[in-house]
C-alpha cells in the first residue's frame, strides 16, 4: 500500500513540475516540495499505511556547477616532473588571429602511461570526490591562450609522448581534435625524463608513431626546462573557426 | 543475533520528465547532455553518428563515454552533501549516506536533447540490518553502541529503484 502511495506521490511530483513551470516564474520550487506538501496532510490520518513524510530541509537550491574538467591544474596528485603547458589557439580562416573564448580540452597519460578511467572496466562505481586525473578544460583568453599545470606525460607501447587536445567553439562545436608531439633526441625533455621508471627501451619515436609519422611540423611543441625546475611547453595551434 | 551488514543501491533515472524548471534533476540532465555532445565529437570527429546507440555500435572505445561524461555530474553530487537523494526513512528524513556512485548514459542524441536519459546509481555506506519490521528494514550505522548500550536505528522501506546491493554475513 505504501509503495502505491510512494509511486503516487512520485507521480504527483513529476506531473506537478510542468504545471508549476507554467504557473510561476523561474522561482518555482523543486518537485520534491510538492511531494512533501501532499504527504504532510495525510500523515497521521492513516495508521495502517504510513505515507512517506517530507524531507524537512530542502537544502540550498541547486545551482549550476561547471564540469569537473574545468580547471587549470590537472595534476590531481599524480607523481611526475612538473609541466606547464601553454596553448595558443589561432584562427586559420582569419589570418591566424588569436581565438578568444573557445574551449580547450587536454588529456594525457600519467608517468606510468595510464589514462584516468574507472579501473579499466569503465563502469564500476567510484567515489564522487575522486577526479578525472590529467584531464582539463579551459577557455581561451583575449590572446587565445590557455595554461594548464600538469606533470610530464609518460609513454606507453606503440605511441610517442603526446598530449591530446580538443578545441571547441564557445557553443561546443568541435573545431579540431589533435595531439601535441614532443621534440625527441639528445638534450630534449623526453630524453631528460627518460620515460620515468620505464626507461626508453621500446619507445616509439615520432617518425614511427602512426599519428605523427606523417610529419609533426604543425603539432610539435617547444619544450624547455629541467627535471628539477619543471618543464614549460608552448605550442600554437591554428584551427578553422 | 549479530546483525548482517548491507549496502543499498538507489538508481535514479533522469530524463525529460524532469521538466524545464531549474531543479537538480534538470541541471544534471542539461550538464550531462552538454558534456555528451562535447565528448561525442572527440570519439567521432567526422560526426557520422548522432545517437549513443550508434556510437556504441560503431566507434571503438565509445563505452568510455559513460566515464567521460560523468565529470559533468560530480559537482552536482557534491551538492547532495553525501546524502542519497529521494530515499527517506519513515520519519521523512534522508536515510542513506553515500560516497560511491556510478553514472550511465541510457540514451542520448547529439541533435535532440529531449531523448537524453541518464541514470545515477548511489551506493550507500554500509549499515547494520538488525531486523525487518513489516515492510521496513531496521538499520543502524555500524559502530559501537552508546555507553547506555542502545543503538540508534531508523526504518527504511524498499521502494522502486532502491535495492540491497551487497550483504555481508554477521561477523
Amino acid at each position: 500500500m505504501e509503495r502505491k502511495h510512494f509511486l503516487k506521490s512520485l507521480l504527483a511530483g513529476v506531473a506537478g513540475a510542468p504545471a508549476l513551470l507554467a504557473a510561476c516564474s523561474k522561482e518555482s520550487v523543486a518537485p520534491a516540495s510538492t511531494t512533501g506538501t501532499t504527504t504532510t496532510g495525510t500523515t497521521g490520518t492513516t495508521t495502517s499505511s504510513c505515507a512517506v513524510a517530507p524531507t524537512e530541509t530542502e537544502g540550498p537550491f541547486p545551482t549550476h556547477v561547471p564540469s569537473s574538467y574545468v580547471r587549470a591544474d590537472i595534476t590531481d596528485g599524480k607523481a611526475g616532473y612538473a609541466l606547464t603547458a601553454t596553448l595558443t589557439i589561432t584562427n586559420s580562416t582569419a589570418s591566424c588571429a588569436p581565438l578568444a573564448g573557445v574551449l580547450v580540452d587536454i588529456w594525457h597519460c600519467d608517468a606510468e602511461g595510464n589514462y584516468s578511467e574507472y579501473g579499466g572496466s569503465g563502469m564500476q562505481s567510484t567515489n564522487y570526490t575522486a577526479v578525472h586525473f590529467l584531464r582539463g578544460r579551459q577557455t581561451t583568453d583575449a590572446q587565445g591562450q590557455v595554461t594548464f599545470k600538469s606533470v610530464f606525460p609518460g609513454w606507453y607501447s606503440g605511441r610517442a609522448t603526446h598530449i591530446h587536445v580538443h578545441v571547441y567553439s564557445a557553443t561546443g562545436t568541435s573545431l579540431k581534435v589533435t595531439q601535441i608531439a614532443f621534440p625527441e633526441g639528445t638534450g630534449t625533455a623526453v630524453a631528460a625524463v627518460n620515460g620515468y621508471a620505464k626507461g626508453l627501451s621500446g619507445y616509439t619515436s615520432n617518425a614511427s608513431d602512426n599519428v605523427f609519422s606523417d610529419g609533426v611540423a604543425l603539432e610539435l611543441a617547444a619544450v624547455t626546462g629541467t627535471t628539477t625546475a619543471g618543464f614549460q611547453l608552448a605550442i600554437a595551434l591554428a584551427v578553422p573557426a | 543475533m549479530l546483525p548482517r551488514t548491507i549496502t543499498f543501491c538507489y538508481r535514479k533515472v533522469l530524463d525529460a520528465a524532469a521538466g524545464a524548471a531549474p531543479s537538480w534533476d534538470q541541471l544534471v540532465l542539461a550538464a550531462t547532455y552538454a558534456e555528451f555532445r562535447l565528448q561525442a565529437q572527440t570519439l567521432d570527429p567526422a560526426r557520422r553518428y548522432r545517437t549513443l546507440a550508434e556510437l556504441l555500435q560503431h566507434v571503438p572505445g565509445a563505452e568510455r563515454l559513460h566515464f567521460l561524461v560523468s565529470a559533468a555530474v560530480r559537482g552536482y553530487l557534491a551538492q547532495l552533501e553525501g546524502w542519497v537523494p529521494d530515499v527517506l526513512d519513515n520519519l521523512g528524513r534522508r536515510a542513506l549516506r553515500f560516497t560511491q556512485f556510478q553514472f550511465e548514459l541510457l540514451s542520448a542524441d547529439v541533435l535532440d536533447p529531449t531523448r537524453h536519459r541518464v541514470a545515477i546509481s548511489f551506493y550507500s555506506e554500509p549499515l547494520h540490518w538488525h531486523a525487518t519490521v513489516g515492510t521496513y528494514l531496521l538499520v543502524a550505522e555500524p559502530g559501537p553502541p552508546a555507553p547506555s548500550g542502545e543503538i540508534l536505528t531508523r526504518l527504511v522501506s524498499l521502494q522502486p529503484y532502491l535495492s540491497i546491493h551487497s550483504l555481508s554475513p554477521a561477523e
